[in-house]
């Protein structure tokens, strides 16, 4: 009992069993092929075909319900197959039919017996088939060419894809079938995200869990070492590996296996890939597994085994009739230049959107998690309700949809599945706008708040200390906790600006600067600065810091930092203290006012475009530039360190660094084990000029001599040295 | 297979001959075509014949109408041109040619032998 089925034939309908169709429809192909290059071949098969017509079109109508097997084999004998075309054979009638092959079906043998030659392959391809074809030349699995093909491309810088277009161009494609015992495919059936693992597991005959633990390995050594690094106090230098490199080529290796292996998706494929051998008895167990399978998650097992049944009967037939698989239809040769000019552009298009994606999807990923630790900073900067409603649409809809847009687009070329309505793009897009739209907004509102800048004065009472010099440092009695939090992330540590605890958020956003008094005593100012919707707004915030400053004598002490609460919120408050030194007098300031160096106020007061501050001698001369652990004497024309010559040194530039190491270095160590009130000279000072300031001159007498010899030699090579 | 393989190239040699024979006739199709060439017991497939016959129409030898018919698919109806009559004339010339010499050598072959004979 067969199937019948309704072909239109040349204009006219022609019942005809199922598997005569087949041999048919392979005769036809076949001798599409063998007139390929042939003038006229078209006309020639279409002929042909005529021919059949006319007869099928005679049984008919003698009676016969359809065409059978008989009839087409029957009439393909008669016409005469391709090969024997080309001989030409015209026998007498002596040698009976036209001498053709014995063999009563029509078969599509592998190409075992012509000669060696490379072709494209017409039905085992992914862009072209050039890799199909090389496997089928050099009978491996083509998709480990395929894969070394990859590798290759990415080793020569895409050299190899260069050469991938021109084979495409000039090899003629032609129908193959490969004959490969084993080959790579994926596993849907033991698939987490795409069965790749499981498909290897099964070619190479290993475990399932093995590749997938191979895949998994860098991610897993990365969080342990990362764990190690953040959760303990010392710092673990150790090696961080795995988590650069490696894990991304992983990750990169699994993506390319998943395009390029194809899905094993019948049972045939099935067997191939865990290598068994192709016959009755393996494909029906695998059958018969997959059945088993299917019984558990299926509602009606009878219509299901009834078909597992019918499929399984068509396998067998195919088998035994030797037809190995299915050759998909003959596409037009498509060759030609502008035919590869287009490819090549639609390849070279979807390998860049690729990359733009992976990029706009890891630089996504990395903004959410930053957000998620930023998180708590919100609060100072965002307030009121529409702007919260702006921050998180924005994100949203300008941010993260057009990558997950872009993903999804990409992924369903990627699987092949159809777009989807077309409306889709229209909402996106909308929404995107819509996006945009907040996304302006938020930055209007953002930008208002922080529009106008100003500040507070104030004086800070200050006494002249008792010997001359004065010496700044910062509170660091309170200690302050590091605390990290479940992923390992010490940020909140010690930003550059700010410490972020419960309540409220420290700032370091001060700055020191020193200047010439103009009378012949010290002085300090304290500046607030903040910023706000209105000036007043901004006067009123600036004046709610809270930066108290200590002098015990000769130690003055300003705190680390200064605080803000949600309330006050963040509008780039900063602090300037300003020390005035008479001339002749003395610093020093320690090492801890290292944030308060370099951190730029941006006051008019030594460029234009700042914040003008109202200083009651503002017609001062430009600050000093000033380094820690280095004790200055203020002079006539400013800061110096003290013992130079005023004429060497330039006050803006600090010297070569290593010479001001070197000269640091000897200092700090005496800081370090001398009490808070230092010594009047600091050992190891390099004097070589005669000191001009009186109180250099007073310093020197103090000195011991002998201690200076030495290193006043090392200092006159080291400036020797820096000079040249 | 040797033998057949020159069996095989004597019959391609007068092929084309034969064709435009029947062909100049009268109108001819395809199907008609091999049934007299089996009747004179020439056998050829049909799958020769059709890319033959297209070769020829597209060297201007044949030209052909399409004939309507009420039992079957349109026909193919062939025709030799002017060029095609020509060409057979040619042909038919070198064919008498080659049937002489042909002839005349192989009975020469057997006089020769008698003279051999006749000579002690």
């Amino acid at each position: 009992m067969k199937k019948i089925i309704n072909i239109n034939f040349h204009s006219r309908v022609i019942p005809i069993e199922e598997t005569a169709y087949d041999i048919l429809r392979k005769y036809v192909e076949s001798l599409k092929k063998h007139f390929a290059n042939e003038e006229g071949g078209d006309e020639i098969v279409n002929d042909i075909e005529n021919r059949f017509a006319e007869l099928f079109s005679d049984r008919l109508k003698k009676g016969a319900v359809c065409i059978t097997d008989a009839d087409v084999n029957e009439i393909i004998t008669s016409m005469g197959r391709p090969e024997d075309f080309d001989q030409d054979e015209i026998n007498t009638g002596t040698n009976g039919n036209g001498g053709s092959k014995t063999s009563s079906a029509y078969a599509e043998e592998a190409t075992d017996d012509e000669p060696r030659r490379l072709y494209r392959s017409e039905n085992d391809k992914m862009l072209g088939g050039v890799c199909g074809g090389l496997a089928v030349y050099l009978r491996i699995d083509p998709s480990v060419v395929r894969i070394i093909y990859a590798v290759l491309i990415l080793g020569s810088f895409g050299t190899a894809l260069l050469l991938y277009f021109i084979l495409w161009i000039a090899l003629p494609p032609k129908s193959m079938v490969t004959k490969i015992k084993k080959r790579l495919f994926r596993d849907p059936d033991h698939r987490v995200i795409a069965g790749v693992a499981s498909g290897l597991a099964a070619y190479f005959n290993v475990e399932i869990w093995i590749p997938r633990v191979i895949f998994c390995l860098p991610l897993i050594v990365g969080l342990i070492t990362s764990i190690f690094r953040h959760a303990f106090w010392f710092n673990y230098d150790g090696p961080v590996f795995f988590t650069g490199g490696f894990g991304g080529t992983l990750f990169i290796t699994y993506i390319i296996l998943w395009i390029v292996l194809p899905e094993a998706s019948t049972a045939s494929e099935k067997l191939e890939m865990r290598g068994e051998k192709i016959d009755l008895a393996s494909i029906k167990n695998t059958i018969k597994s997959d059945l088993e399978g299917f019984k558990q998650k299926a509602s009606s097992v009878g219509s299901e085994m009834k078909q597992r049944a019918e499929e399984f009967g068509t396998e067998i037939k195919d088998r035994s009739l030797g037809i190995k698989k299915d050759i998909s239809s003959v596409k037009i040769p498509r060759q030609g230049i502008g035919h590869a000019i287009g490819v090549l552009f639609k390849a070279f298009f979807l390998f860049i959107t690729v990359i733009i994606t992976f990029a706009l999807v890891a630089a996504l990923i990395g903004v959410i998690f930053s957000g998620g630790i930023v998180l708590p900073l919100k609060e100072y900067v965002i307030h009121g309700f529409w702007q919260n409603i702006l921050v998180w649409s924005t994100l949203l809809l300008f941010l993260i949809l057009p990558v997950v847009g872009l993903l999804t687009w990409l992924i369903r070329r990627i699987i092949g599945a159809r777009s989807g309505s077309t409306y889709l793009g229209y909402i996106f897009g909308s929404l995107w706008v819509i996006g945009l739209i907040s996304f302006i907004f938020l930055i209007a509102t953002f930008s208002r708040q922080f529009s106008t800048r100003s500040g507070v004065n104030e004086d800070v009472q200050m006494t002249s200390p008792a010997n001359g010099k004065l010496i700044v440092q910062v509170d660091d009695s309170k200690p302050f906790y590091i605390d990290s939090d479940w992923m390992g992330m010490n940020w909140r540590h010690k930003g550059p600006f700010f410490n972020l605890s419960e309540d409220s958020l420290t700032m370091n956003t001060v700055r020191v600067d020193i200047l010439k008094s103009k009378d012949s005593a010290w002085h300090l100012h304290r500046e607030k600065i903040s910023r706000g919707n209105t000036s007043a707004e901004a006067r009123s915030l600036a004046s709610q810091i809270d930066f108290p400053i200590v002098q015990n004598d000769s130690l003055l002490t300003l705190s680390r930092g200064f605080a803000i609460t949600p309330k006050q919120q963040f509008r780039n408050q900063q602090v300037l203290v300003v020390i005035e030194i008479p001339v002749g007098k003395r610093i020093l300031l320690k090492s801890n006012l290292d944030d308060y160096k370099w951190f730029n106020i941006n006051s008019k007061h030594w460029n234009n475009n700042g914040i003008n501050i109202d200083f009651d001698d503002s017609d001062n001369d430009y600050p000093n530039s000033w380094d820690t652990e280095v004790e200055y004497t203020m002079t006539v024309n400013g800061l110096e360190r003290s013992g130079k010559n005023a004429g060497y040194n330039n006050n803006e530039q600090p010297e070569n660094p290593e010479k001001a190491e070197k000269k640091e270095k000897p200092e700090r160590k005496e800081n370090s084990d001398s009490s808070e009130i230092k010594k009047d000279n600091p050992k190891g000072e390099y004097r070589y000029h005669k000191p001009k300031t009186a109180n250099a001159a007073a310093t020197n007498v103090a000195d011991p001599s002998g201690e200076n010899k030495v290193p006043e030699s090392i200092a006159t090579i080291a400036l020797l040295t820096s000079m040249s | 297979m040797n033998i057949e393989n020159t069996q095989s190239q004597m019959r391609k040699g007068i092929l084309e001959f034969c064709i435009l024979s029947i062909i100049r006739r009268g109108e001819a199709y395809p199907s008609d075509i091999v049934e007299e060439m089996k009747a004179a017991n020439l056998n050829i497939l049909e799958g020769t014949l059709y890319p033959l016959l297209t070769r020829l129409k597209n060297a201007d030898m044949l030209t052909y109408r399409w004939v309507e018919s009420n039992s079957g698919p349109p026909r193919k109806y062939f025709s030799l041109t002017e060029k095609g009559l020509a060409f057979y004339r040619e042909l038919e010339t070198t064919w008498k040619e080659l049937a002489d010499a042909v002839d005349a050598l192989a009975n020469k072959s057997e006089r020769i032998s008698e003279n051999q004979e006749i000579k002690p």
